[in-house]
C-alpha cells in the first residue's frame, strides 16, 4: 500500500518579533499515514495541529525536516493537485454564491470546463447544500461554510483530504453530516487526515490517531488499541432486582472475576438531541 | 488560466463590493464640476481649465484609487483567510500575485476609460458652446486633440498600475492594509520627488551623496515622466515619443516590481 503522507522529523519556529525569542509550534514531529486511513490529529488548543496540517499545504514552511505527498515534496506545488484542504474556521469570497464558489475552486483545480459544471453539482449535493447554493456565502451559518468549505475541498476529487477542525463549532447534527461524509470518503479508498480537539467524535471515525501536546507526539496508535480495554468488558442490562443484583456479583467473584463499576445506563446527550432534534434540513428560501 | 480565474475573480470583488460606485460618482463629480464654470464663460481660458482641472483630477484619484484598491483587494484575501484555501490548491504563489496584479489592472482601466468619456464629453460640450460665439478667424477648429487626451489618460494608466504594483509589494511582506496604505501614500509622493534626486545628483560634488541620490534614483521609478498634462492643456501636439517612452518605462517598473512582490510574497507565511 501505498503512504499517502510521510511526515520526517519536522521542526517549525515561529519568531516572535520580540528580543529575537522563538516559538517552537511543532517539535521533531514524526508520522506516516498509509493510503486508505482516516487518520485523526488530535490535542488542546496551540498544540501545534493548524501548523502542522499547514507545513503539509506548503503555506508555511517547516524549520527542519520533510513532508512527502504520495512521494512527492510538500514544497512543490504538484503535490497538491491530490490534496483537498478545508481549512480552519473556514471563511470564503462573501460576494460569491456558493455554487459560483465551487466553480471558481474547480476552475482553479484544472477541471476541464466541460465537467465543471456536473462535477460542481456533484459535490454540493453530496455535502446536502443544494437549496442554499444560489444564495452568497456571505449569508451562510457556520455550519454552512464548514459544508460549503467541504465541497470546495472535494471538488477535484483528491486522494487525500486535510480537514482542519471540521466539527468545531458545529451542532451535533452538522458534525454527524460530515461523520458521514468522512466515513463515504473511505469507502470510496480516500485518506483522510483530520484534526481536531474533540476527542468523542473522532472515535467513531478515525483508524488511528496522534496526539499532540506542545507541538510534540505524545501517543500515537489505532483507536481500538488506545480505547479498548482487553482486559474488562461491560454489560447492559434490564430489570435487574438488588436481590439478583447481589447474587450476580457473587456469582461472578467465585468465578474470579470482579465487578468493576455499575451506574446507571447514561444516554448520551449527542443521541438524545439527534434523536429529537430530527432530519434538518435547511430552512427553505421563503418567496 | 488559473492566472485569469485570479484577475476575473479580483474584478469581480471589485464589482460586488461596489467599488465603482466611487468612481461612477467621481466621474459625475468631474462633470458636474467643469460645467459649473460655464456660469464664467472664460472663452479659451476655460477649455484649457478643464483639460488642466480634468487631467488633475484623473491623475489625483486615479494614483489614489490605485492604493486604496490594490491595498482593500489584496488584504481582503489576506485577512479572510481565503488565500491559504487559494494557495492550498496547485497554485503557483506568482499566479496569485500575477492574477491579483492583472484584476486591478482592470480595475484602474475602467476608472480610467469612465473618467476620459467624462472628461471628452464636458470638453466636447463646452468646445462647441464656445465655437458658437467666437468667430472662426480668431479660433481655429479642433484646438484640443482628443486623441491626445486619450493617449494622456493610457499614459496615467500606466502610472496607476506601477503605484498598484509598489503598493502589492509592500502588502506582501506587511501585516497590515492600514500600514500598506500608508507606506504606499509615502511611496507615490517620493515617486513624485524623484526628480529632486536626479537633478541632486548631477549638481553635488560629494561623491558619498552623488552614489546615494544615483542609487535612490535607478531604485524609484520617476514620475515626472508620466506628468503630461500641461502638454495637452497648451493645445500643442503631443510628442508621441514622450508617449512611448512613459509607457516602456513604466511597463519595465510593472515587471520589476511585480517580480520582486512576487519573491517577497513566496517567502510570505500564510
Ligand atoms: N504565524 C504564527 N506566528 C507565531 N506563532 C504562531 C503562528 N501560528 C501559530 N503560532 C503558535 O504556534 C502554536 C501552535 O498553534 P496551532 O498550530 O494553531 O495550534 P492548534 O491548531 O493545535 O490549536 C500556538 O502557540 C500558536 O500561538
Ligand atoms: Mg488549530
Amino acid at each position: 500500500m501505498e503512504i499517502a503522507v510521510s511526515i520526517e522529523n519536522i521542526t517549525k519556529d515561529f519568531s516572535l518579533k520580540f528580543r529575537g525569542l522563538k516559538l517552537r509550534a511543532v517539535d521533531g514531529l514524526s508520522l506516516e499515514i498509509p493510503e486508505g486511513e482516516i487518520f485523526g490529529l488530535l490535542g488542546p488548543n496551540g498544540s501545534g495541529k493548524s501548523t502542522t496540517l499547514k507545513m503539509l499545504l506548503g503555506l508555511i514552511k517547516p524549520t527542519l525536516g520533510e513532508i512527502m505527498i504520495f512521494g512527492s515534496s510538500s514544497a512543490k506545488v504538484e503535490s497538491r493537485s491530490r490534496i483537498g484542504y478545508l481549512p480552519e474556521a473556514p471563511y470564503f469570497y462573501t460576494y460569491l454564491t456558493g455554487r459560483e464558489l465551487v466553480t471558481f475552486y474547480a476552475g482553479i483545480c484544472g477541471i476541464p470546463k466541460l465537467r465543471i459544471e456536473e462535477r460542481v453539482s456533484e459535490v454540493i449535493s453530496l455535502v446536502d447544500l443544494e437549496e442554499a447554493s444560489d444564495r452568497r456565502v456571505g449569508t451562510y451559518s457556520k455550519g454552512m461554510l464548514q459544508r460549503i468549505g467541504l465541497a470546495q475541498a472535494l471538488v477535484h476529487d483528491p486522494d487525500l483530504i486535510v480537514l482542519d477542525e471540521p466539527m468545531a463549532g458545529v451542532d451535533p447534527l452538522g458534525a454527524t453530516e460530515i461523520t458521514k461524509v468522512v466515513l463515504e470518503l473511505k469507502k470510496r479508498g480516500k485518506t483522510v487526515l483530520l484534526s481536531t480537539h474533540l476527542l468523542t467524535q473522532v472515535e467513531e471515525v478515525c483508524d488511528r490517531i496522534a496526539i499532540l501536546d506542545k507541538g510534540k507526539l505524545i501517543l500515537e496508535g489505532t483507536v481500538k488499541s488506545l480505547l479498548n480495554d482487553e482486559q474488562s468488558k461491560s454489560f447492559l442490562v434490564k430489570g435487574l432486582s438488588l436481590e439478583t443484583e447481589k447474587d450476580f456479583e457473587l456469582w461472578l467473584e467465585a468465578r474470579g472475576a470482579s465487578l468493576l463499576a455499575k451506574e446507571p445506563a447514561k444516554r448520551n446527550l449527542d443521541k438524545l438531541f439527534l434523536e429529537r432534534v430530527t432530519a434538518r434540513k435547511e430552512r427553505k428560501d421563503i418567496k | 488560466m488559473r492566472l485569469f480565474l485570479i484577475a476575473q475573480n479580483t474584478l469581480k470583488e471589485a464589482v460586488r463590493q461596489k467599488i465603482f460606485h466611487f468612481v461612477v460618482l467621481l466621474s459625475i463629480g468631474l462633470i458636474v464640476g467643469s460645467l459649473f464654470f460655464r456660469e464664467f464663460n472664460f472663452g479659451i481660458s476655460e477649455i484649457k481649465f478643464i483639460v488642466d482641472f480634468g487631467s488633475g483630477a484623473i491623475t489625483f484619484f486615479g494614483s489614489m484609487l490605485a492604493v486604496v484598491v490594490t491595498a482593500q483587494l489584496f488584504f481582503a484575501e489576506i485577512e479572510n483567510r481565503t488565500v491559504q484555501t487559494l494557495l492550498s490548491k496547485p497554485v503557483y504563489r506568482a499566479e496569485f500575485i500575477l492574477g491579483k496584479f492583472c484584476g486591478i489592472l482592470f480595475v484602474l482601466f475602467i476608472f480610467m476609460v469612465l473618467m476620459t468619456i467624462s472628461l471628452i464629453l464636458v470638453i466636447g460640450i463646452r468646445e462647441a458652446a464656445i465655437y458658437s460665439q467666437i468667430s472662426e478667424e480668431i479660433y481655429s477648429k479642433g484646438w484640443i486633440r482628443y486623441g491626445d487626451v486619450v493617449l494622456f489618460s493610457v499614459v496615467q494608466w500606466v502610472k496607476f498600475g506601477i503605484i498598484s504594483a509598489l503598493t502589492l509589494l509592500i502588502g506582501s511582506f506587511s501585516r497590515s492594509s492600514l500600514y500598506t496604505i500608508t507606506m504606499s501614500f509615502f511611496l507615490v509622493i517620493i515617486c513624485h520627488l524623484q526628480y529632486l534626486a536626479q537633478e541632486g545628483w548631477s549638481v553635488t560634488s560629494i561623491w558619498l551623496l552623488q552614489g546615494m541620490l544615483q542609487f535612490f534614483s535607478y531604485l524609484i521609478p520617476n514620475f515626472q515622466i508620466f506628468n503630461l498634462g500641461d502638454w495637452v492643456a497648451s493645445g500643442e501636439a503631443l510628442p508621441y515619443s514622450m508617449v512611448w517612452q512613459a509607457g516602456a518605462y513604466g511597463i519595465v517598473y510593472w515587471i520589476s516590481v511585480s517580480c520582486l512582490a512576487i519573491y517577497s510574497f513566496s517567502k510570505r507565511e500564510i
